[in-house]
């Protein structure tokens, strides 16, 4: 197994202390940047070290930060995305539970960057313990001047506060998310970039937890070492990966990001559960597509699972067993997602119910042959939704039709399901 | 100027355009539900797609979210883009109900329209249908969920354009509910525009239901005629009976919109007691017989007394044509001078307002939406004209920053700056502001050009509070490039109007493209001006009557019993007279004292009228029905017609300006056989604005007819402070439109809760005299008392009392328009007692 980097202070009975994670270099790279480094040097290490965003859509963290013009207004928000729910994702959870000030260092870095003032975290409900967490250190912070004003010493003020989320999945989607922070219905809103007028009106800059905490790392030992914690040249970093399942160990572990996602399965979560055999898993949460055992191969990053035609996602590794009835996860994920859409979009907020229709009629076993080309037929239409919730929300079901027909054409012959009682 | 191809046809179109809106210059519709010119395109229901062939985009996109850009080439019809559109509708169709025959939107909906001509005919989908509650929006607005497509427009209407937030969207994905959070009456008076952006059934008019199909109705281009802003209408009439209005698109005046007062108030015309049939003396008598004892009974009383003891009394609600014939009747007969206005003042300052609106000057509502800086005098939008509040709100959501001088508790949908001074003091707060917009060196110089605002530099009367107020306000003025100055004509000071056009002016030779937006007391009252000239040049017609100068009233479309603020006063003067005709379609207070009676046609029946609005626009609400008694008056509701006869009940009417040509004729008692000139040329050669738009002695509608030339009147050269003095309070009374504009207050709706007759007081006012928000308060009048609920404002004028009669016409025993009473007139009243 690689380095451990964002797992490196990881115990199971609590969070690491600000102590303990001063001890393990904590807190150095903010004290290195704070005496003289200047925003744009970090933004292009940041650059540099090739980090690409760990949220689901892999934008390059550096670039996303060098829209923000040098002479865009203040005041400048910085809003890390701890809103982790698309389903089968926990692995900022596992973040924020080791290691919190990791993600609080990359945020104060983050602002720097920007020239920001301030961040807003926004936290799932769910998240109950992990927002107590955080909101115990910022107060922490601020006795040992490493939040506030005049950060140790410098004459850079920065202030984080929290944001409990109301719940949806769609405020996981940053401009759906800035509009639930100013108490508006959240849905993502395509007009005009988040660099210009995001939170407030104001420059915004929305990065997942994971990608911020490798922020410090990358400042404290330099591009290259981040680029070589990869399993593949073309790789950055290492990765967090949620597994969960039919598997023997399901848990987050931190890979060198491109290892191979056969490795990842059968070798650190442990091989499939005794006496069970592999069929299909989703590789980046519940809007990814599902992915047979012939493509078991592929390296988890996110070149080559979109050579493929697959996408990394969040990295979240569902794995399903061959009893496993994959009309059936792929209904109970449309259920999920159809419950979930903003409502916007006439193919989301429509689609998705008839896509539902149309599953749950296959699962019983009343639906005809002409659905399966109907199905397949609606997951293109997704595609031309307003934004990527319609067509992650056909994602599986493109998989299950792409890979697995035949085990829908069963319940249509068998006019049932032929896992029902397996 | 990006120029592309769309169905092999060029196009070249400003930068920024939409696909969708290049389209439609080539005059190709492409589908959509929640793209609407005036909200916007917010790529929400995915109805337009078309596909890009060549240029910088390429594939299925979304033409309203995608800007037009060179090279690009688009087919409309591409076979993706035809099947993924059809999809689309099958989707909206999903959970549509199948209840067309009985819809009232069948007919005229945008769905059905998709639907039939977007090639999905055949149902796929056989899961159950999603149902919602409907609910109670109050008596004007329908409301049908379950026919709910999610187009989004009703939300962007009601909270973003409008402002309003008691309608909105609630809950998410297919569950997503557009509604109140609780059942109630729309708190919008712009409600009922979701009527007619609603692309399906759920928000339908509820006064029409029932009435007809839009295939039934005699539909035609009208006017509104309920304030002076002259939106587009669209009048649906059938059998006799205008059934609903609708808003008409009008890009020159009021873009897409109208407002409820607008939509709702025509039951004028509907009105069961509305005179049909000519009465002398109390008694029925025919249209002909009537006309001819008027003519005699004219020509007695001026016989016996002189030509000056006719007076005729027009208002600002009638016709051009009416209101020509009239003052040409005037002028003919050596009759005491033509009037529209019972007041004196008011005409002045009407008439100032239209000799100062020169053409480069006057904004129209469209052009106000462009303002970077509005400074509002002595207007209450929503009161005299509610559409200028949508207008006002437009410029805001662009940026530009509403500044209001008005001592009266305005309420308006979008945030502004305020100064409550009292209307005293509006002379001295507008000169000073703009004065203060300038900077030093600047100032001396205007000075010397402009002597009237050095004698208000000191800011006389005007609190310090009020002038650091004043002082922000002049720095937006200063920072700003389009600034309009939009200035009431209701309860201004006599200088106002004519000032704030020289302000204008000023403000325009500084380099800012700077217009004025005058709000005046009828639909019609620039015709009026254009009309009668020299009305102000009569003298107060009210005393007239009392000396006993003026014998004889002729009161075209005018109910001066209706809104006077001393109705006593004026019966009396009315009991006085020897003779009193009245042509009138109200069934009005005037109307009933009248010795002849002579039922004209109003705006809604043929041919329709002329109208002049606040920003000299020449329009015609033009009208298509004869006139007569609507069939469910006379025909017992019975469907169809089942009385025969020869004429049509109740339809011996003519209009106004007919009738008047009529008398003319008949009082002139010469047969001469020499052309007269129309009442057009005859127009045209009084007013300059007005001969340019006329041609072979008919108008051009839609051009402004500035300038428009009105006689020199003395007015108040010097601005004067009046503020009120300690001890004092000025009572105003809720603009003349408040709740009960004249047209309106006939309407059937039922009244809301802001039509309960009420005191307006200063909180800290109340609180000082001892009075309780609330409760009951008693309005000692040297005429008697007024029992009142009191309403407190922390944002009006410490000095100001506003009573808003409500509806019921008690009110009538003031002295005037603005009255200076004791403060302790306002007593408290026990509960109960009123």
């Amino acid at each position: 197994m690689g380095e451990k980097v964002l797992l490196q202070n990881r115990r199971r009975d609590r969070p690491a202390t600000l102590d303990e994670y001063r001890d393990s270099g904590g807190y150095q790279a903010l004290a290195t940047v704070l005496k003289g480094v200047e925003p744009r040097e970090l933004i292009q290490m940041v650059l540099d070290s090739g980090l690409r965003g760990r949220g689901g859509a892999g934008f390059p963290a550096g670039r996303k930060w060098s829209f923000l013009r040098q002479e865009a207004p203040h005041p400048r928000y910085i809003i890390p995305n701890t809103d982790e729910m698309e389903p089968g994702t926990f692995k900022d959870r596992v973040l924020v539970g080791c290691d919190p000030h990791q993600i609080i260092e990359g945020t104060i870095l983050a602002g720097y960057a920007n020239q920001a003032e301030r961040a807003v975290i926004f936290i799932r409900p769910s998240y109950e313990l992990e927002a107590k967490v955080f909101e115990r250190e910022f107060s922490l912070l601020r006795e040992e001047g490493l939040l506030g004003e005049n950060i140790l010493g410098s004459k850079f003020d920065f202030e984080i506060t929290l944001h409990r989320s109301a719940g949806r999945y769609i405020c996981g989607e940053a401009s759906a998310q800035v509009k639930a922070i100013q108490g508006e219905r959240p849905r993502p809103d395509k007009e005009g970039h988040m660099t210009e007028s995001g939170l407030w009106g104001q420059p915004t800059i929305v990065n997942n937890v994971e990608t911020l905490a490798c922020v410090p790392h990358i400042v404290r030992n330099g591009g290259e070492w981040f680029k070589n914690l990869a399993a593949t040249p073309e790789g950055a970093g290492t990765k967090l990966y949620g597994v969960s399942g039919m598997v023997e160990r399901p848990d987050c572990y931190e890979l060198p990001i491109g290892t191979p996602l056969r490795e990842i399965i059968f070798e650190h979560a442990g091989g499939m559960k005794a006496g069970r055999r592999f069929k299909a898993c989703l590789t980046g949460g519940a809007s990814t597509k599902l992915l047979p055992e012939k493509h078991l191969d592929v390296r988890m990053d996110f070149e080559a699972l979109a050579k493929i035609g697959h996408r990394l996602g969040t990295a979240a590794v569902v794995v399903f067993d061959e009893n496993a009835c994959l009309v059936s996860a792929c209904l109970n994920l449309l259920t999920f997602f159809t419950r979930e859409s903003c409502g916007w979009c006439t193919p989301c907020r429509e689609g998705l119910p008839y896509m539902r229709h149309l599953l749950r009629s296959i699962e019983l076993g009343e639906a005809d042959e002409d659905c399966i080309p109907r199905l397949k037929e609606m997951t293109e239409m997704m595609d031309h939704s307003y934004c990527a919730f319609a067509p992650g929300a056909a994602a599986p079901v493109k998989g299950l039709l792409e890979y697995f027909e035949d085990e829908v054409r069963e319940h249509l012959v068998r006019g049932c399901c032929p896992y029902k009682g397996v | 100027m990006p120029s592309l191809v769309i169905d092999n046809r060029s196009v070249e179109v400003p930068k920024g355009t939409k696909v969708i809106s290049a389209a439609e210059k080539l005059g190709i519709y492409i589908p959509r539900f929640c793209f609407h010119e005036a909200l916007g395109a917010v790529g929400a229901c995915r109805m337009c797609a078309v596909m890009f062939l060549d240029g910088p985009v390429k594939g299925l996109k979304m033409s309203c979210m995608t800007e037009a850009k060179d090279g690009m080439v688009i087919s409309t019809d591409h076979p993706d883009a035809m099947r993924f559109r059809s999809w689309v509708i099958e989707c909206l169709m999903l959970n549509h109900p199948h209840d067309c025959p009985v819809c009232d939107e069948g007919g005229q909906c945008l769905l059905q329209d998709m639907t039939v001509s977007g090639g999905h005919g055949i149902r796929r989908y056989g899961g159950p249908k999603r149902t919602y509650r409907d609910q109670d929006l109050g008596p004007l607005v329908g409301h049908e969920m379950n026919r709910c497509i999610h187009c989004w427009r009703c939300r962007r209407f009601y909270q973003d354009y409008a402002g309003y937030r008691d309608l909105g969207a609630m809950q998410i994905g297919s569950r997503t509910y557009f509604g109140r959070q609780k059942d109630g009456r729309l708190q919008s008076p712009f409600a009922g525009n979701l009527i007619d952006l609603c692309p399906t059934g759920v928000y339908t008019d509820k006064p029409s239901r029932y009435e007809g199909r839009r295939w039934d109705y005699q539909r035609s281009d009208s006017v509104c005629p309920h304030c002076s802003l002259g939106c587009a209408t669209m009048l649906n009439v059938r059998y006799r009976q205008v059934i609903r209005l609708e808003a008409r698109p009008e890009p020159a005046v009021n873009g897409h919109f109208i407002c409820d007062r607008g939509r709702y108030g025509f039951g004028f015309a509907n009105h069961p007691e509305r005179p049909r049939k000519a009465r002398i003396d109390g008694s029925e008598a025919d249209l002909q017989t009537a006309l001819q004892e008027a003519a005699t009974r004219l020509g007695e009383v001026s016989a016996e007394y002189g030509a000056g003891a006719v007076a005729a009394l027009g208002s600002c609600r009638m016709g051009l044509e009416a209101q020509v014939a009239m003052a040409r009747l005037c002028h003919e007969r050596g009759w005491s001078a033509p009037r529209f206005y019972l007041e004196p003042d008011l005409a002045l300052r009407v008439h100032a307002a239209a000799r100062s609106l020169e053409p480069e000057l006057a904004l129209s509502q469209t052009e106000l939406q462009k303002a970077d800086f509005i400074l509002a005098v002595g207007v209450d939008p929503l009161a005299e004209a509610p559409m200028l509040a949508l207008a006002m709100r437009q410029a805001v959501r662009s940026g530009a920053t509403v500044a209001l001088i008005d001592p009266r508790p305005l309420e308006l949908p979008f945030p502004s700056r305020r100064l409550a001074v009292e209307c005293g003091l509006f002379d001295v707060a507008l000169p000073w502001l703009v004065r203060q917009a300038f900077g030093a060196k600047k100032r001396r110089k205007l000075d010397e050009i402009y002597p009237r605002l050095l004698t208000v530099a000191g800011g006389e009367g005007l609190e310090k509070k009020g002038l650091r107020e004043l002082k922000k306000m002049a720095r937006l003025l200063a920072k700003s490039q389009r600034p309009a100055l939009v200035c009431g004509t209701d309860m201004v000071p006599q200088g106002l109007p004519g000032g704030a056009a020289d302000l204008v002016r000023l403000l325009r030779e500084q380099g800012k493209d700077a217009g004025v937006f005058f709000v005046l007391p009828g639909a019609n009252a620039m015709g009026a001006a254009m009309a009668a000239p020299e009305e102000t040049a009569g003298g107060d017609l009210l005393e007239a009557m009392e000396r006993g100068e003026v014998r004889a009233l002729l009161a075209v479309e005018s109910d001066p019993l209706f809104g006077f603020y001393d109705r006593a006063r004026l019966e009396r003067a009315l009991e006085g007279l020897k003779l009193l005709v009245v042509l009138d379609h109200l069934p009005s207070v005037t109307a009933a004292k009248a010795h002849l009676l002579l039922p004209v046609t109003n705006l809604y029946e043929a041919p329709g009228i002329s109208l002049v609005n606040h920003e000299g626009r020449l329009q015609r609400a033009s009208a298509i029905q004869e006139p007569g008694t609507p069939l469910d008056q006379y025909g017992g509701g019975g469907h169809p017609p089942r009385v025969f006869s020869e004429s049509t009940p109740g339809g011996d009417l003519l209009p106004a300006d007919v009738q008047l040509e009529e008398l003319a004729g008949l009082l002139s008692n010469t047969n001469a056989e020499t052309p007269r000139l129309n009442a057009w040329e005859w127009l045209a050669q009084r007013q300059p604005g007005a001969a340019e738009a006329v041609s072979n002695g008919a108008p051009v509608y839609g051009e402004r007819l500035l300038p428009i030339q009105v006689g020199q009147a003395a007015l108040v050269e010097q601005p004067v402070a009046s503020p009120v003095a300690v001890g004092k309070l000025e009572l105003l009374v809720g603009s003349w439109f408040a709740s009960a504009e004249e047209l309106s207050s006939y309407r059937p709706i039922p009244a809301g809760p802001e039509d309960e007759p009420a005191l307006w007081l200063h909180s800290e006012t109340a609180s000082r005299l001892g009075l309780e928000t609330g409760g009951p308060v008693r309005l000692v009048l040297e005429g008697g008392e007024l029992p009142l609920t009191l309403r407190t404002s922390d944002e009006m004028n410490r000095r100001t009392a506003l009573l808003t009669p409500g509806k019921g016409a008690s009110w009538q025993m003031l002295p005037g328009r603005r009255t200076l009473l004791d403060e302790s007139a306002i007593q408290r009243a026990d509960r109960g007692e009123s």
